[in-house]
């Protein structure tokens, strides 16, 4: 992408970036930094002092087995709720550009959910899936405690990766849609024309030049999962039962918000902004490879 | 493209029905919700039928959260950060893919970081900054002995203030401070062809002009899915409003009077659980960014295929 | 850009009537509360402040709802932070110990002095005053809400066994559950997971300490023990009536919270905030027979005063002098006896003076419904005289204590650990919170 720059007007460049520079600094680089003097202190919520302290913080959740778990959690969350996600999204995308009768309802129909708020979706979650009242209650009554995530951990971990997922549907479905029909027609007519069966050129023709949209989309999908998770989270379960639940950046929010504990939640968000930074330069520098180079 | 596959179309319309069936039912039992008398929300089994107290529910909705003022708040909030996003964004990935200066690939991935952090883990920090959001500016002063310069010269004490709690501008700036439309913006303009941009050199096209005449009506359909994206994003927002908006009379949306609706019952609080009533509120406040994707779809999905035709 | 023209049309309105309502007020001394209660009982707070308005001229509460409790003192802290915060903030029970540290308030007695008023800090019932004082008995905020968890029972369904009275020990508890159950009643008796109903009610009515040092009045290096006392019994005793059917777990992830179950007449019998007795009333099924007792003892246990429940209201800090003496006033409008009254007849809350309740009880305030039983709530916070397990929690990091607890008991109810073990493992991960909030205020003492 060197040979991309085309214009040396080196001050016009700098004074385009400015207004976005400026506003991240103030808005995001400067609280980021007081979140990681808070990470190194013990820092009282009132703001009555702090004392520094090294690497006290980050020792105490390193030696917790529940930041452990939460950690763990995270990953099964962002994995399943991202492939889920997207898997479902790419079908659909899939078959609805398939432009049978009905395609404009349905598009318009599957684009939707992607405009509700979370805090409503998690709300329409919980009554689905309330075990003595939503679409399980009958089930229940013929086997008791089928499906309960109010006790049972990995039901409420699955409850929050469909109410999370649901969303993401929508907005997955958007990109795919868009994605298949940047690709030209007569690339996927000569196929056509070559024999190839419907779900053939799909496989053959569609499917790998959806290939930079998939992962612009995995990349935007686990970082949201990561931290977007919350507010389903905050609603449903409220990381419970017994913190099956509990993903970092719900952790992060109730040691910090509701523990007042600013510079345990400060310490791992800074462990989170880490994690997240990793696996997206990883994924970044792979997305950059498949877009250039293959 | 005429092809006769009559199973697979059969299929295809049941794999399309179970999406839809997987995107309806969740807001159906919302509807349903907001339609029943508190007595029947609260008697399980829920009912899959709407009740007639639909208006009645609404009416209350409406009144006790205010709902009038606050929808034109979140509206104007809205197009602000959709606004204001396309505006920044596709200035910065305008500079950082067609120019070259020295700190170019810092300033990508400085933005690009903004990604990653979730507002929810600095926010207190973020706060400090609304209150005043000159702060890290005197900091720099201080530090680099500006201030110290000013004051020996004038003898006048440098104290910068820029309030952002209870104003517009403290609810659209953070929000508009991240990376989402510059890193959209910077992957379609990496799509564009090196020949389209020789061209305008060619011809003599100065930046600007190259910015005006090419890039933006090309991108046009990009900004429509970013306002899309924005408008929703700003709007869903809850936590960064309620923080910065104390005078909730004046400068409060939409969305954080709906969580204000929703009853919390707390061991020592126990409100009333009249659920139906937050649902309704809840079908308010989700009404109009349905709307801006009804609308903005039609132009989105159609200018999409419009360009490969 | 229609959209935009609009909204900028809409800018210009709103910003030209907030300059008007602004000059309207502008004789007046305004001040801003902000308190942590939401729905019906945040609009009654606002109902409080809209008669303090009322009542005079020189002074303008503005009341702002912050969410929830724990929003409520996350965003004062924010605001604090920096130097934005309101004049008076409702605090909840457990963010007590960290504000008592922080000297971040203007301490209530001082406050009233300074302004002329003249408060007979005895007037506060012993019960609910002390759990918001020092160890000394010194009031540094002003009891606002208070409630103390009742006993809720169903009249129709005991009738159907032949019974007309509430059970007095939890073992009645467990025998009427078997007759209910065995009635066809399919939950007979529902808890959650509350600390604050199980395990605080419970210890301090039992006469059992929750942490060392007098629950923490004492010092900063108090240590939980409430896996050594007879909660651990009251833990395992619900255990055996949960795995035996006769008790249930109702909490809003199951669909139905406690209260909804008992007002939709699923459950029969309850234990819950004396503050829902309204909600009872609005929720429950047409033609219900229910009523309220004090929470049940083990058999052969001398009952001693339950522990109160809701918030205080603090002034913080850095406010000018006009901001104070609005906050004053406010404070004593609040304790007189017809404010009492107004705020106890609009919402479940018992009154926190003396003669507030004497008041209503002479006027017959608790003789017929809906307000009929409130008044055991008080009985049952006066039951004793506070003893120094009974008097309230001083516990930093609470918030966190409770919710490990919590969790502990998810996992105990799921069968994933037994009862000894999860206790065990509750209590050592809240002595590693509470050695941390030591050390975050490391030389300091609560007062």
């Amino acid at each position: 992408m060197e040979n991309r720059a085309y214009f040396r007007t080196v001050w016009l460049g700098i004074a385009l970036v400015v207004p976005q520079a400026l506003l991240v600094l103030t808005f995001f680089y400067w609280p980021t930094g007081a979140a990681l003097f808070w990470a190194f202190t013990l820092e009282q919520p009132w703001g009555g002092g702090s004392q520094f302290v090294g690497f006290d913080n980050f020792v105490a959740i390193f030696e917790d087995s529940y930041y452990w778990s939460s950690v763990v959690r995270s990953l099964i969350f962002a994995v399943a709720a991202s492939l889920l996600a997207m898997g479902i999204a790419l079908t659909m995308a899939l078959f609805c550009d398939r432009q049978l009768r009905g395609y404009a309802y349905y598009r318009t129909a599957l684009v939707w959910p992607f405009a509700v708020a979370a805090p409503a979706a998690a709300v329409a979650f919980r009554y689905v899936f309330a075990p003595e009242a939503g679409v399980f209650s009958a089930l229940n009554q013929i086997y008791p405690n089928l499906w309960n995530p109010a006790m049972n951990g990995n039901h409420a971990m699955i409850m929050i990766i469909i109410a999370y997922a649901w969303k993401y549907v929508a907005y997955n479905f958007i990109f795919f849609l868009a994605g298949l029909q940047a690709i030209p027609r007569a690339l996927v007519e000569a196929g056509a024309i070559d024999g190839a069966g419907v779900l053939r050129r799909m496989r053959d023709i569609q499917l790998p030049l959806l290939t930079p949209t998939f992962f612009f989309l995995l990349v935007i999908n686990l970082t949201d999962s990561f931290v977007d998770s919350f507010g389903i989270i905050d609603i449903t379960t409220e990381g419970g039962p017994a913190k099956a639940t509990t993903l970092m950046v719900y952790k992060i929010y109730f040691d910090g918000f509701k523990g007042l504990d600013y510079s345990g939640a400060a310490a791992q968000s800074i462990v989170l902004m880490l994690l997240v930074i990793g696996l997206t330069v990883v994924q970044f520098r792979y997305v950059e490879r498949k877009i250039h180079y293959k | 493209m005429i092809e006769r596959t009559p199973i697979l179309n059969v299929a295809t319309h049941l794999i399309l029905v179970v999406g839809l069936a997987i995107a309806f039912v969740p807001m159906w039992l919302v509807f349903v919700a907001a339609s029943l008398t508190i007595q029947e929300i609260n008697t399980p089994p829920i009912s899959l039928i709407p009740g007639n107290q639909l208006l009645v529910n609404l009416a209350e909705a409406w009144n006790r959260a205010g709902l009038g003022d606050k929808l034109l708040n979140s509206l104007f909030v809205a197009v602000m950060v959709a606004s204001g996003k396309i505006f920044i964004a596709s200035l910065t990935a305008f500079a950082i893919v067609f120019f070259r200066f020295p700190g170019r690939m810092l300033v990508f991935w400085m933005i690009f970081v903004t990604l990653m952090l979730p507002l929810e883990v600095r926010i207190v920090p973020t706060y400090a900054v609304a209150a005043n959001a000159l702060a890290p500016a005197q900091a720099v002063l201080e530090i680099t002995g500006i201030a110290w310069l000013w004051r020996m010269l004038t003898g006048v004490e440098l104290a910068l203030e820029w309030n952002l709690l209870n104003s517009y501008t403290g609810l659209v700036l953070p929000l508009v401070a991240t990376a989402t439309g510059t890193f959209l913006f910077r992957q379609f303009y990496l799509t564009i062809p090196a020949e389209i941009v020789e061209a305008a050199r060619m011809d003599g096209a100065g930046p600007l002009r190259f910015l005006r005449d090419m890039l933006i009506p090309l991108s046009k359909t990009n900004m429509a899915a970013l306002f899309t994206i924005m408008f929703i994003y700003a709007w869903n927002q809850y936590l960064w409003p309620i923080l910065v908006t104390t005078d909730r009379v004046n400068y409060g949306t939409a969305v954080m009077e709906l969580k204000r609706l929703i009853p919390t019952a707390a061991a020592t609080g126990g409100g009333t659980p009249d659920w139906n009533v937050a649902m309704a509120g809840c079908l308010i406040v989700m009404l109009p960014p349905l709307v801006v994707v009804a609308l903005m779809q039609r132009y989105f999905v159609r200018g999409l295929i419009g360009a490969d035709k | 850009m229609k959209i935009l023209r609009r909204a900028a049309l809409a800018l210009a309105v709103t910003s030209l009537l907030g300059a008007a309502t602004d000059a309207s007020a502008q004789q007046r001394i305004k001040f801003e509360l902000w308190q942590g209660l939401t729905g019906d009982l945040g609009e009654r707070v606002n109902d409080v402040c809209k008669r303090f308005n009322d009542s005079q001229k020189e002074f303008e509460i503005v009341c702002i709802s912050q969410g929830s409790y724990d929003e409520a003192v996350q965003n004062s802290i924010a605001a604090f932070r920096a130097k934005k915060q309101p004049t008076i903030v409702q605090v909840f029970d457990a963010g007590t110990a960290d504000l008592m540290l922080s000297g971040a308030f203007y301490p209530a007695k001082r406050l009233m002095a300074d302004h002329g008023h003249t408060v007979d800090w005895d007037r506060y019932i012993k019960g609910v005053a002390n759990y918001y004082a020092t160890s000394k008995g010194e009031l540094y905020s002003f009891p606002f809400n208070s409630s103390t968890a009742l006993f809720y029972w169903n009249k129709d369904a005991f009738a159907k066994i032949g019974k007309i009275e509430a059970p007095k020990t939890w073992e009645e508890v467990e025998t009427v559950s078997r007759q209910l159950k065995a009635a066809g009643y399919a939950c007979p008796f529902a808890f959650e997971y509350d600390t604050w109903q199980i395990m605080e009610q419970f210890s301090a009515i039992h006469g059992q300490p929750i942490a060392t040092k007098g629950n923490g009045y004492e010092g900063l290096d108090a240590e939980l023990v409430f896996n050594k006392t007879r909660f651990v019994d009251y833990v395992k005793f619900l255990k055996k009536g949960y795995d035996e059917g006769i008790f249930a777990i109702k909490v809003k992830e199951t669909g139905a919270t406690i209260g909804e179950a008992f007002g939709a007449g699923d459950c029969q019998m309850t234990q819950m905030s004396v503050a829902s007795h309204g909600t009872i009333g609005k929720i429950a099924k047409p033609g219900m027979n229910w009523d309220v007792a004090m929470l049940p003892v083990f058999a052969g246990t001398q009952r001693v005063n339950s522990l109160v429940g809701g918030a205080s209201l603090w002034a913080l800090s850095g406010k000018s002098k006009d901001e104070y003496r609005g906050a004053a006033a406010f404070f004593n409008f609040i304790a007189l006896p017809e404010s009492e009254e107004y705020f106890s007849t609009v919402t479940g809350y018992i009154p926190v003076t003396n003669p507030g309740f004497k008041a209503m009880m002479d006027k017959g305030f608790y003789n017929a419904a809906p307000f009929k039983g409130r008044e055991i709530a008080l009985a049952q916070l006066t039951a004793s005289e506070p003893t120094p397990v009974s008097r309230g929690i001083r516990l930093g990091g609470f918030i966190q204590i409770r919710k490990e607890t919590r969790d502990a008991l998810q996992l105990i109810f799921a069968n994933r650990v037994g009862v000894e073990a999860g206790l065990d493992q509750a209590v050592e991960r809240g002595n590693t919170i509470l050695r941390r909030f030591e050390k975050t205020y490391a030389g300091k003492q609560l007062p």
